[in-house]
C-alpha cells in the first residue's frame, strides 16, 4: 500500500497524464476520451479579443493595462496571437512619500536610485498560446459552462518612462517636500511641471500569462489570466545630492539592475469568427 | 434568440414533467448524492430534417456543428456491462414529444436499449398515466438474459436529441455525474510549499497542512496548521531602509510565525477537463473560511557583519516576539481528484490578522527606557523594576559565537514601540499540495 502510494505521488508530480491514465483504468465507467467532442473547437478560427489588465501588486508603480489582440487558431490547443495596447501607469501614494520625504533628508547624501520605477506605456507583443486542457464547470448544478485553460508566452517591445522619487534636480521647498511648479504648496495637482529627473526609453518586454477562456454561445468568450510583464530594469547608482540638485549627470549605472515584473490580473473578451 | 428559446422549452417542460416522470427509486438514491443533471442538452439544436428512427452508432465522428448533442455522444457508448446510473432530472432536457425536429440526425445515436415484457417495479410509473409515445424512441430489442434494470417505458426510451437520456441502463452523463463521491470521507492535505504572493514589506514561505472532514458532498469542516519556515521582510522594505532611510511601520511588517486555525469548506462548483483529449480529471472549486491564531514576530536587526579585534563574523538577523494575535482565513483553489483516494490542491488564502505592536519580546516603551539608561550606566537588568512580562535577558550579554553585544539592540527594539502602531494584514499566499482520501 505504502510503495503504491509513493508510485502515484511521484507520478502526480510528473506529470497530470500519467495518474490520470491510472485512474481511469481503475474507474471505467466513462471513456478514456471523455471530453473528446467538444462543444467549442476554435481550431482554424481568427479571433480578436480585448482585456484590461489590473495590478495584483503596487510598490512604487501602479499599471492599468489596456489591450486589443488578434489571434489565430492553428488547431483546438494552438494558437498565435499579437496583442498591443496602452498601460496608463503612475506613482503610487508611497512612491511620492518618499519622494516629498526624502527632500528633506540630510542624512543621505550619496544614495542609489530605487529599482523597479520604469512606468511600462505603449507596448506591443507576439505570442504563442497552448491550452492543452478543455473542460466542463457546473455552474449551480444546472449550468455548464465550457472552457480552455491555456498558458501563453511572447515578446516584444515596449516604450517606457522612469520619473525618479530621489533626484530632484530644482527643489522648491525643501520642507514640504515640493519639486515642482504648482502655484499652492497644499494643491498638487496645480503643477504643471514637474523638476524630477526623468527618462524614457524603448525596451524589449517579454510576457506570460496563464489563464481561463470560458466559451459563451459559439462565438464569444470572457477571458480571465495572471500576466507577467517583464522587461529588463535600468537605474544609476553612486548619486551625489549636490550634483543632480545642481542638474549635473551624476553616478554610474547598475551593474546588474535585475528584471522588473509586472503582474496583472486581466480580464478580458473574446470574438470568434 | 436560441437562448431564449431554450429557456422556454426548459421552463415549460420541467412543469409538465414534474408529476409524470418520476426518478426510478434507485435513481433517487444517487441522486441525492450527485447533483442533477444540467440543462446543456435543453438548448435546441438547429432544424435538422425530420429522421424518424435513429441509426446505430458510428462512432466518434468529427465534431457536428457546435450543438449540445455532441455532449451526449461522450458517454453514449458506455462499456459493456455499465451500471445503471441515475436517471436525469425531471424535465431538464425533456423536449416536445411531438417535435421531430429536436431529433439531431448529426449525433451518433446508442444501440437499442434493452426491453422486456413487464415493466419493474424499480421504474415507479406504476399507476401512471403513460406518456406520449414519441416519434424517436427506438425500436424495441428483446435482451431478455441481460440483468439490467428493465426499460420498458415509453419515456424511459425517448431519446433526446439523439440520446437515451431516461434510460438508466446507460450512462448519458456531461457534467452531472461525478466520479467520486466525497460525502462522509476524510481528507488528509500536506502542502509541501506555501509562498506569500502580496508581500509588499513581508515575505513569507511555509509548509502547511490540513484535515478535512466531508460532512456533505459540497460542504466539510476543515482543521489547518502553518509553519513558516522563512519569514523576514522584504527586498524592497530593506532596499527602503538602505537607499532612502524609510521603512514600513512596525504593524505594517509583522511577521507570521506559524498558524492554526478551524473553519468550513463549501464545494460550489465542480466539473470534468481533458488534457490533451486524452486524460480525464475531475475537479471542483473550493473556499474556505475560518478563523484561529497566529504567532508574530518582527525583525529587530537584520543580518550584520560584526568587527571584533579585526576578525569579522557574520552575525543573523534578530526578531522580537510580537505576540499572538487573531487570525481569520478565506481562500479559494481547486481540487483536482485523481482516483478515489488521490487529489491535487491549488489554492489561494488570505491569512488575515490584527497587527498591534507596542511590545517586542514583552518589553515595552518603559521597559525599553529603563534598559537602555541601564545600559548606558552598564547597569544589571535584574535590579531594574520592569513589567513582568519583559524578557530583558534577551537584551542582555554576549553572543560568544558572533561576539555581538546583544544590549546594542535596546535601541532597536525601543524604536519598534516607540509610536505604537496597529494595522490589518493580509497575507496573501500561494498553496500547491496534495490530499489522501479515506
Amino acid at each position: 500500500m505504502i510503495a503504491r502510494t509513493l508510485c502515484v505521488f511521484a507520478s502526480l508530480a510528473v506529470s497530470l497524464a500519467a495518474p490520470v491514465a491510472a485512474a481511469q483504468d481503475d474507474e471505467n465507467v466513462l471513456d478514456n476520451v471523455v471530453v473528446r467532442n467538444r462543444l467549442y473547437e476554435p481550431g482554424g478560427k481568427l479571433e480578436v479579443s480585448f482585456g484590461v489588465g489590473l495590478p495584483l501588486q503596487t510598490h512604487l508603480t501602479a499599471h492599468y493595462v489596456f489591450n486589443a489582440g488578434v489571434a489565430y487558431n492553428l488547431f483546438d490547443t494552438f494558437a498565435v496571437e499579437a496583442r498591443a495596447g496602452y498601460a496608463a501607469s503612475r506613482h503610487t501614494g508611497l512612491a511620492r512619500s518618499i519622494s516629498e520625504s526624502f527632500l528633506n533628508r540630510e542624512d543621505k547624501r550619496v544614495t542609489d536610485e530605487l529599482e523597479d520605477l520604469w512606468q511600462m506605456n505603449l507596448h506591443g507583443v507576439a505570442g504563442v498560446r497552448w491550452a492543452p486542457i478543455y473542460g466542463k464547470l457546473s455552474l449551480l448544478s444546472d449550468l455548464p459552462a465550457h472552457f480552455q485553460a491555456y498558458v501563453w508566452a511572447g515578446g516584444g517591445l515596449a516604450s517606457f518612462k522612469r520619473n525618479s522619487v530621489i533626484q530632484c534636480t530644482q527643489v522648491v521647498n525643501r520642507e514640504l517636500g515640493i519639486c515642482d511648479n504648482r502655484t499652492s504648496v497644499d494643491d498638487r495637482g496645480s503643477a504643471t511641471q514637474n523638476f524630477w529627473a526623468h527618462e524614457s526609453r524603448v525596451a524589449p518586454v517579454v510576457s506570460a500569462a496563464v489563464g481561463f477562456r470560458f466559451f459563451i454561445l459559439d462565438t464569444h468568450g470572457v477571458r480571465l489570466e495572471l500576466r507577467d510583464w517583464v522587461f529588463r530594469d535600468n537605474y544609476r547608482v553612486n548619486l551625489v545630492r549636490d550634483a543632480w540638485e545642481e542638474g549635473q549627470a551624476t553616478g554610474e549605472p547598475a551593474r546588474s539592475p535585475g528584471l522588473t515584473h509586472l503582474v496583472q490580473f486581466d480580464l478580458g473578451y473574446t470574438f470568434s469568427f | 434568440m436560441r437562448p431564449f428559446l431554450s429557456l422556454a422549452l426548459l421552463v415549460a417542460t420541467a412543469t409538465q414533467a414534474a408529476p409524470r416522470v418520476p426518478a426510478p427509486a434507485f435513481a433517487l438514491a444517487q441522486v441525492q448524492q450527485v447533483p442533477a443533471p444540467g440543462a446543456e442538452t435543453s438548448v435546441p439544436p438547429p432544424s435538422t430534417p425530420p429522421q424518424s428512427l435513429p441509426e446505430a452508432p458510428v462512432g466518434p465522428a468529427s465534431r457536428p456543428e457546435p450543438l449540445v448533442p455532441t455532449e451526449a455522444t461522450e458517454a453514449s457508448a458506455p462499456p459493456a456491462g455499465g451500471r445503471p446510473n441515475a436517471a436525469p432530472a425531471q424535465g431538464t432536457d425533456e423536449v416536445p414529444a411531438s417535435d421531430p425536429s429536436r431529433v439531431d440526425d448529426t449525433a451518433p445515436v446508442p444501440a437499442p436499449t434493452v426491453e422486456t415484457d413487464s415493466a419493474p417495479s424499480t421504474t415507479g410509473m406504476a399507476g401512471q398515466e403513460a406518456p406520449p409515445v414519441s416519434d424517436d424512441a427506438p425500436v424495441l430489442a428483446s435482451d431478455l438474459g441481460s440483468d439490467a434494470p428493465r426499460t420498458t417505458d415509453a419515456q424511459q426510451q425517448r431519446l433526446v436529441n439523439g440520446a437515451p437520456l431516461y434510460n438508466p441502463n446507460v450512462s448519458v452523463h456531461i457534467v452531472q455525474k461525478k466520479r467520486f463521491a466525497d460525502a462522509g470521507r476524510h481528507e488528509l492535505t500536506v502542502y509541501p510549499a506555501t509562498v506569500q504572493v502580496n508581500g509588499k514589506y513581508t515575505h513569507h514561505v511555509g509548509t502547511a497542512a490540513h484535515y478535512t472532514y466531508h460532512l456533505q458532498e459540497n460542504f466539510a469542516l476543515q482543521v489547518m496548521g502553518q509553519y513558516n519556515w522563512h519569514s523576514n521582510e522584504s527586498a524592497f522594505n530593506l532596499e527602503l531602509i538602505d537607499k532612502v532611510r524609510e521603512q514600513a511601520q512596525a504593524a505594517s511588517s509583522l511577521l507570521l510565525v506559524w498558524g492554526a486555525h478551524a473553519g468550513v469548506e463549501v464545494t460550489p462548483l465542480y466539473g470534468k477537463f481533458a488534457f490533451l483529449n486524452n486524460s480525464l480529471a475531475q475537479f471542483s472549486v473550493v473556499l474556505s473560511g475560518g478563523a484561529g491564531i497566529g504567532s508574530t514576530r518582527h525583525l529587530i536587526r537584520p543580518a550584520v557583519t560584526n568587527d571584533v579585534d579585526g576578525e569579522s563574523f557574520r552575525v543573523p538577523a534578530r526578531f522580537g516576539d510580537t505576540g499572538s494575535k487573531f487570525m481569520g482565513s478565506v481562500g479559494g483553489g481547486f481540487r483536482l481528484q485523481f482516483g478515489e483516494s488521490y487529489a491535487l490542491r491549488v489554492e489561494v488564502r488570505d491569512l488575515i490578522y490584527t497587527a498591534r505592536v507596542d511590545r517586542v519580546d514583552g518589553c515595552n516603551l518603559a521597559d525599553f527606557e529603563a534598559l537602555e539608561a541601564a545600559r548606558s550606566t552598564n547597569q544589571d537588568f535584574a535590579s531594574l523594576n520592569l513589567s513582568g512580562s519583559c524578557r530583558y535577558e534577551k537584551f542582555d550579554g554576549v553572543d560568544p559565537k558572533t561576539k555581538k553585544n546583544y544590549r546594542e539592540d535596546i535601541i532597536l527594539g525601543r524604536d519598534l514601540v516607540v509610536e505604537p502602531s496597529s494595522d490589518v494584514l493580509n497575507n496573501v499566499s500561494f498553496y500547491a499540495g496534495f490530499s489522501v482520501l479515506f
